[in-house]
């Protein structure tokens, strides 16, 4: 077995409300191997995002232990990239300059992050969109100039909260082949959490299944589909299983 | 690589129907130009409506000539202001105590504004007392700060800057805090300091809001001045018309009135244009 590059033991989130403590997630531990696609999947209230927060350092634990690449986490990290549902491109900069954020919050070469930069357009497909800005995009490729910009400075871990989920059921589709795509190159560790079962099982290695009131990690469903995937995977019956496994231990057929 | 979202920002050159689309495109295009020279020549058509009403009440003689000038009185007294040796130096020293109470009044509302949005303990301390100060109408003040300041004129430029400060202060404030939460996240999660979340995120963001804070500015920068002259002045375009009403210049008065609301307007078109370049992305 490879080693962990993250892992959480007991982790709980309670929130205090005036009606009493909300337990958002309840006792949750797992671990995750460098290089898998994780995807964290349930419905709303489940936990799931608040769950990536944690593991982004953006929301602190109530309880539990959690260990990213050897070293206590619990703080935003420059080795982990965080891509949310909306592009939250800055309108006041064009598509390069966004792309180029990251590298200059972090102080990177300038030379360097100027050639990555060519290469991320190249890469999702906005060569020649570089001058233009994000208000002149539609939402689709406004979320390919977030996977640039995610990947500007060469993250280990990508942290994906239902980053398509806005995107009409066509655009996703292709967003989706194309992170695969870019996964497949570099072979970055993947949580992506989304509310969509049939593209978790498409995406993953593992889908980690969460039910809500309160949060809690249901089991995890291995996704033994060949790779490199395409949509024909679609087609495989075991597709089908692990899709209706997963609706099982969500409890959503009746 | 796949691109299927790209095409329809691409500029369409020509469809299926090339001949009929430009056509129809231009006759789109005249129409438009027709709509706009309307809605022009309904707005002149109203000022003009305006002055004729104007012009039949005066010179038939249902106003009093003391009460409303006639239009070729007003006109007659602009020349007559306009070429007089104190029209000039009354002008210049308005227009610099508007411009040092707008610039001052601008500057100290938004370094507030910063300060207390970007550190909480400032905005514990303050932010109670900011909003206080901010219910008493501000021209109460033009008396005291006349009497602290004297009848020159640093007490207009001073109520001019407590007039500007408190909507530059609210707008810098409201634009700061009025940013999308998952930019926020995303700066945090780049491990962006304070410093760069501001510089990059937070500062650009509110210059939408800050922008619509200046353009109140300086409305207000113009009517704290001209408050302040009517008070206690010895010169300044507020003075003038305070000393022409007493002497039942009306025409003067008039002449003056319109020449300070051309004045404002035009500064605040610039301030519009300038706002457009500040803030390109807003037509995107």
């Amino acid at each position: 077995m490879a080693a962990e590059i993250i892992s959480g033991a007991n982790i709980s989130k309670v929130y205090a409300t005036a009606t009493g403590p909300l337990v958002a997630l309840d006792d949750v531990s797992f671990g995750i191997e460098e290089g898998e696609f994780i995807s964290l999947v349930g419905p709303s209230g489940c936990g799931k995002s608040t769950l990536l927060s944690i593991l982004g350092g953006l929301e602190a634990r109530s309880l539990g232990g959690l260990t990213i690449a050897g070293e206590k986490a619990g703080k935003p990290r420059s080795d982990v990239g965080m891509m949310f549902q909306t592009s939250v491109l800055f309108p006041w900069r064009t598509i390069r300059e966004n792309v180029r954020l990251p590298g200059q919050v972090l102080g990177l070469d300038k030379r360097q992050q100027a050639a990555r930069t060519e290469e991320l357009l190249d890469m999702v497909g906005l060569n020649g969109f570089g001058d233009r800005f994000p208000g002149e995009l539609s939402g689709g490729m406004r979320q390919r100039v977030g996977l640039a910009r995610l990947l500007a400075h060469d993250p280990r871990i990508l942290m994906m909260d239902e980053p398509f989920g806005a995107l009409d059921e066509f655009t996703r589709e292709t967003m989706n082949l194309e992170l695969l795509n870019i996964w497949e190159k570099t072979r970055k560790t993947v949580i992506f959490v989304t509310h969509n079962i049939g593209e978790a099982v498409f995406l993953s290695d593992r889908v980690f299944v969460m039910t809500p009131r309160p949060g809690r990690l249901e089991g995890i469903v291995e996704i033994d589909l060949p790779r490199p995937r395409t949509t024909e995977v679609m087609r495989d019956p075991r597709y089908s299983e692990l899709v209706f496994e997963i609706r099982r231990m969500l409890g959503v057929d009746h | 690589m796949t691109m299927t979202d790209t095409a329809h920002s691409i500029p369409l050159s020509s469809g299926r129907q090339g001949d009929a689309i430009s056509r129809f495109v231009e006759g789109e295009r005249r129409r438009a130009r027709r709509e706009m020279i309307t809605n022009r020549l309904l707005a002149l058509g109203f000022g003009l409506f305006v002055i004729a009403v104007w012009a039949i009440a005066t010179h038939g003689g249902f106003v009093h000539a003391l009460i409303i000038p006639t239009p070729l009185a007003t006109l007659e007294a602009t020349g007559r202001v306009m070429s007089a040796s104190y029209f000039w130096p009354n002008v210049w020293v308005t227009a610099q105590e508007i411009f040092w109470g707008f610039m001052i009044g601008m500057a100290t509302g938004a370094i507030f504004g910063i300060l207390v949005a970007m550190f909480p303990a400032v905005r514990a301390t303050l932010y109670p007392y900011l909003v206080a100060l901010q219910a008493p109408p501000k021209i109460v003040l033009a008396p005291i700060f006349v009497t602290w300041f004297g009848f020159d004129m640093e007490s207009k430029i001073a109520i001019s800057v407590v007039m500007c400060f408190f909507p530059m202060f609210l707008n810098t404030l409201t634009g700061l805090s009025s940013v999308d939460p998952n930019a926020v996240k995303l700066m945090r999660s780049l491990t962006a300091s304070r410093w760069q979340t501001f510089r990059y995120l937070l500062l650009p963001n509110a210059l939408p809001i800050m922008m619509a804070g200046v353009k109140l500015c300086w409305t207000l920068a113009v009517l704290g001045v001209i408050v302040g002259e009517f008070v206690g002045a010895s010169a300044g375009i507020g003075y003038l018309i305070y000393a022409m009403n007493f002497q039942l210049d009306i025409a003067g008065v008039f002449c003056l009135i319109i020449l300070l609301s051309l004045f404002t307007l035009v500064i605040y078109q610039l301030i519009e244009w300038l706002e457009n370049r500040v803030v390109f992305w807003k037509a995107l």
